[in-house]
Parts: structure tokens; C-alpha cells; sequence
């Protein structure tokens, strides 16, 4: 009984094993050959160093502003709100960048067809309307509960 | 005395949730969208460069197949953007583990995951700027962007594979790893994971509209929009780019060659049999619409060619310059019922952006291999 117990359990753990070495190796193959097919383009060293540029830009410059953000939303008592709120305004700014900073004239009139500045203050319009609502939501019914707890 | 310099110590993180429950919940939708744009970059790229075996049996169907595929794959890489950025917030004390080094072993792991965070973070910047068309880098997109996607996706195998233990251990909310955690952490987490929800709910919103059209009213923040183009489609190639507007198109002529060559002018090509398809055009950067065709069905003109019924179509464009000036077309496009060589757009003549005097337009194809003034087709 205990032996069969063991063997079904070391059978589990070298499926395991075995599965995460393939997965490994698979990995391990798909990284040699982008390095193959990145290896074969003249300007391959451009590309190392934008990839390195890649990470500096986010841990260099990124990270440390939201880290610097979230210290001073950090004492909060609610900070998931205003969190949520300033991911999502951070990342509307993000991917509304490139249709701001792309050099002009575009290739013709159908790309970037719309006044993005008009359409970014829109996006965080609403999201500060609607992070707004659902905190005066918030805040009227923890003052309903209170009274209930209160007088209860 | 010796002078004493202070000791450099790595930063503390004494904030909460970079735990391994919070990377985990996270990392999983990051995986699963790193998965689908993989896929559907790989769908296109065979699309667009298929090697010759492949050539005759890529689908000419679903007609939308395209359009999905690539609509997926710009609208999830936006998607991705909030949650590789949570993800790494997340995991950001770990850069800073000391001592940086601790063995062999650890070295290839945090070489794979600097191979992981460098690839994420290219592939999506790089692909962001191709959608509002900006190369501010000194090599080419396309090939670099599918090498790196390889690197990628192999080193997020990799790193699933190293964290198999740890992502096991914190994969539901009553597994041992999360229950090891401190369970007043969970309402917070939850809040950060609806407030990571809410920002890729905001990216998607205001971008997907390009290519989901019912949800153009929405599209504010997109590189395209259904409505803004010539006959009220986008393009991305116009006449004077290609060099079109120099050519006299009043002795314009379709040249057909195969067993039994033949030419055409114009109003012989208008009196043809006339047929409609419904078909999108589906841009590579995204942005796809639906539109209607009026044209000479290609199999048609290959029948009055001569041409066997498995013969693959060399279309020749008008156009002085470009990569995609000279097309070629597999058996199942060229015989699929559908396409045409169109000559209407929405019931009217294609403006010379759309194409004008002759275009293609084939199902489940990428945009660039809908080839505009088309002066010559060879049967192969």
C-alpha cells in the first residue's frame, strides 16, 4: 500500500520533471533560433541595443515613477481606487503618446485621422467622472453602514 | 586611518503585493496574451511570406479569418501593455536581489528573465509605433519584430518552466503558496488586479474600434478610424506614393497571359459579367473594414486564359515602386468564387487610392497582397 503510494507519487514528480524540462527545452530552441534569425540581420548590434534600451527604459525610468507615485498614495486608507484610477489614466496617456509624438506629415489622411489631444482629455474625463461616482458611491454607503452600526 | 566609503545597499520594498499570488494572477492573462499575439504574428507572417510549399494550400477561407486574426493580434499586444506593466511592477524588488549572483544556476535564470523583460517591452513598443506607422529605429521592422517574438516566446517558456513550483503554489486562492501569504493582503490584491482589469479594459475600448467596427463610436485613441479614408475606407498606400499619378491610364490595357493570352481595355473589363463580394480589407498595423466589391470574378479571366484549374496568378501592379509591386497568388485565392478583380468600390468607381482603374481584393488575405492597379496577370 505505502510502497504503491510512493511509486504513483515519484511517477507524478518525474511527470512533472519531465514536463517542465521539455517545456525548458522547447524555450530553450525558440530563444536559439531568434537569436539565429537576429544574428542574420546587418544591424543586429542596432537591435541589442535596443533591446537593452528596452530594459533600461523600464527599470531605469518607468518603474521608479510608479514606484515614486505609489509612495505618496502609499498612507492612503482607500488607495485602491485612486490606484486603479491612475493605472488606467497612465496607461490611456501611454498608448496615446505615439499618436501625439509622431512626426508629421503622416502618409495620407487616413492615418491618424482624429485630434488625438481631444480624444486623450475625453478618455480621462471619463475615468475621473467614473472613479468619481463610484467613490461617492462608496463613501455614501460606508456612512449608511455606520449609522446602522451605530444606532444597531 | 583608511577613509570609509558608505556601503551601497540595494533598495528595500517594504510595500505590499509583490508576492508571488499577485505575479502569478497576473502573469497568466500577460502569458495568455504574449500566446495570442505569438500565434496570430505567426499567421500573419506566413500569410504574407509563405515558403513556396506552402504556397498553393493557405485558406481562402473564412473570408473574416484575417481580419481576426490580425485584429487579434494589435488588440491584444494594447491589451498587454497594462499587464506587463503590472507584472513587472510586481516583480520589481527582484532586480535588485542580493547578492545580484548567487550561482550558476541563478545567473542563466536571471539572464532569461532579462532575455524576457527586454523582448516584452521591444515587441510591444516596436509593434505600438508600426500601427501609427513611426520607424524612429535603424533596422527593419518586420524581420527584427519576428525574431524578437522567437526570443520572446522562448524565453516565456523558459520562465514557466523555472516557475512551474512557485506558479503551481499560487495558482488559485486556497493554494498552499497563497495560503502562506498574508491573508490581509487579499482584498487589496483583488483591488489591484480590478484596477490592472479596468486599464486594459480602457486601452481595448479606445483602441479596438479600428478593426471591431460596431465599436467605432468608441475609438478616440487608434491610429485609424472606419470612417476617415477616401470613399470612406482607410488606405495605406495612395497613387502618388506608388507613383501611379505619373502613368497615362487612358490607354490603359489588362494585359492576361497564360495558354491563351489576351488584353482588355477597360470598358471591354466593365462589360464583362459584373459580380459582388463582401470583403474586409485587413491591414497588417490592425485596422480592418468591411466593404462592398463590384468586379470580374478572377476565376473567369483564368478561364478565358486557358489556365488549368489548379494554376496559381502573378499580379502585376502599376505602381513604380514597393516591395509588394509584383503579387502572387496560390491556387485556393485565385479559384475561390469571391475574388475579384474589383473595379467598384460601395457601388462606385475605386478612387485612384483604392486602386483605380483595377484592383484585387481576395478573402483571408493581409492588405498589402491586395494588390492596386493591376495592369498584368500571369498564370503560373
Amino acid at each position: 500500500m505505502r510502497t504503491a503510494l510512493m511509486t504513483k507519487t515519484r511517477t507524478a514528480l518525474m511527470r512533472t520533471l519531465s514536463t517542465r524540462s521539455a517545456l525548458g527545452a522547447a524555450g530553450l530552441a525558440m530563444m536559439v533560433l531568434g537569436g539565429v534569425l537576429l544574428w542574420g540581420q546587418a544591424t543586429h548590434w542596432d537591435v541589442l541595443i535596443w533591446l537593452a534600451g528596452a530594459v533600461v527604459l523600464h527599470d531605469g525610468l518607468i518603474a521608479p515613477l510608479v514606484l515614486g507615485v505609489g509612495l505618496l498614495l502609499g498612507g492612503l486608507k482607500n488607495r485602491g481606487l485612486p490606484r486603479g484610477a491612475l493605472l488606467t489614466v497612465g496607461c490611456l496617456v501611454l498608448i496615446a503618446l505615439p499618436l501625439l509624438l509622431r512626426p508629421l506629415p503622416t502618409a495620407n489622411s487616413s492615418v491618424l485621422p482624429l485630434n488625438y489631444v481631444r480624444g486623450l482629455l475625453i478618455c480621462l474625463a471619463v475615468v475621473a467622472a467614473l472613479a468619481g461616482m463610484i467613490g461617492a458611491v462608496r463613501w455614501g454607503r460606508g456612512k449608511v453602514n455606520n449609522r446602522k452600526f451605530n444606532g444597531g | 586611518m583608511k577613509p570609509r566609503l558608505p556601503a551601497v545597499r540595494p533598495p528595500t520594498f517594504r510595500g505590499r503585493l509583490h508576492d508571488a499570488r499577485t505575479a502569478t494572477s497576473i502573469g497568466r492573462w500577460l502569458g495568455a496574451a504574449i500566446a495570442v499575439c505569438f500565434g496570430t504574428g505567426l499567421v500573419s507572417h506566413y500569410l504574407q511570406h509563405p515558403p513556396g510549399w506552402l504556397a498553393d494550400d493557405l485558406p481562402s477561407r473564412p473570408l473574416w479569418g484575417y481580419r481576426l486574426t490580425q485584429g487579434l493580434h494589435v488588440a491584444t499586444g494594447i491589451a498587454a501593455i497594462p499587464l506587463l506593466l503590472a507584472k513587472l511592477w510586481t516583480v520589481y524588488p527582484r532586480l535588485f536581489a542580493w547578492p545580484p549572483v548567487r550561482s550558476v544556476r541563478h545567473a542563466l535564470e536571471r539572464l532569461s528573465v532579462a532575455v524576457l523583460v527586454a523582448g516584452a517591452v521591444f515587441e510591444l513598443f516596436t509593434g505600438l509605433l508600426n500601427t501609427v506607422q513611426w520607424y524612429p529605429w535603424p533596422f527593419s521592422f518586420v524581420p527584427v519584430h519576428f525574431a524578437v517574438a522567437w526570443l520572446l516566446a522562448g524565453a516565456l517558456l523558459m520562465h514557466i518552466a523555472v516557475k512551474y513550483p512557485e506558479i503551481k503554489a499560487h495558482w488559485s486562492r486556497d493554494s498552499p503558496g497563497t495560503l502562506t501569504l498574508p491573508a490581509a493582503d487579499g482584498p487589496d490584491r483583488r483591488s489591484l488586479l480590478t484596477g490592472v482589469a479596468a486599464a486594459v479594459g480602457a486601452v481595448t475600448l479606445t483602441t479596438v474600434g479600428q478593426s471591431l467596427t460596431p465599436l467605432k463610436a468608441f475609438d478616440l485613441l487608434a491610429p485609424r478610424h472606419p470612417d476617415h479614408g477616401p470613399q470612406a475606407l482607410p488606405v495605406n498606400r495612395t497613387a502618388v506614393a506608388a507613383g501611379v499619378t505619373q502613368v497615362d491610364l487612358s490607354a490603359y490595357q489588362l494585359t492576361v497571359v497564360g495558354p491563351t493570352p489576351y488584353t482588355l481595355t477597360l470598358d471591354e473589363l466593365a462589360a464583362l459579367t459584373q459580380h459582388e463580394s463582401v470583403l474586409p480589407i485587413a491591414c497588417v498595423e490592425g485596422w480592418s473594414k468591411s466593404a462592398h466589391w463590384t468586379g470580374v470574378r478572377m476565376t473567369d479571366l483564368l478561364h478565358r486564359a486557358g489556365a488549368p484549374p489548379d494554376a496559381r496568378v502573378r499580379v502585376v501592379s502599376l505602381e513604380r515602386y514597393g516591395a509588394y509591386r509584383v503579387m502572387e497568388m496560390g491556387r485556393e485565392y485565385a479559384h475561390d468564387p469571391l475574388t475579384l478583380l474589383a473595379l467598384r468600390l460601395n457601388g462606385r468607381v475605386l478612387t485612384p487610392d483604392h486602386g483605380y482603374p483595377a484592383r484585387i481584393i481576395a478573402p483571408n488575405r493581409p492588405g498589402v497582397l491586395q494588390t492596386k492597379w493591376v495592369s498584368r496577370l500571369e498564370v503560373l
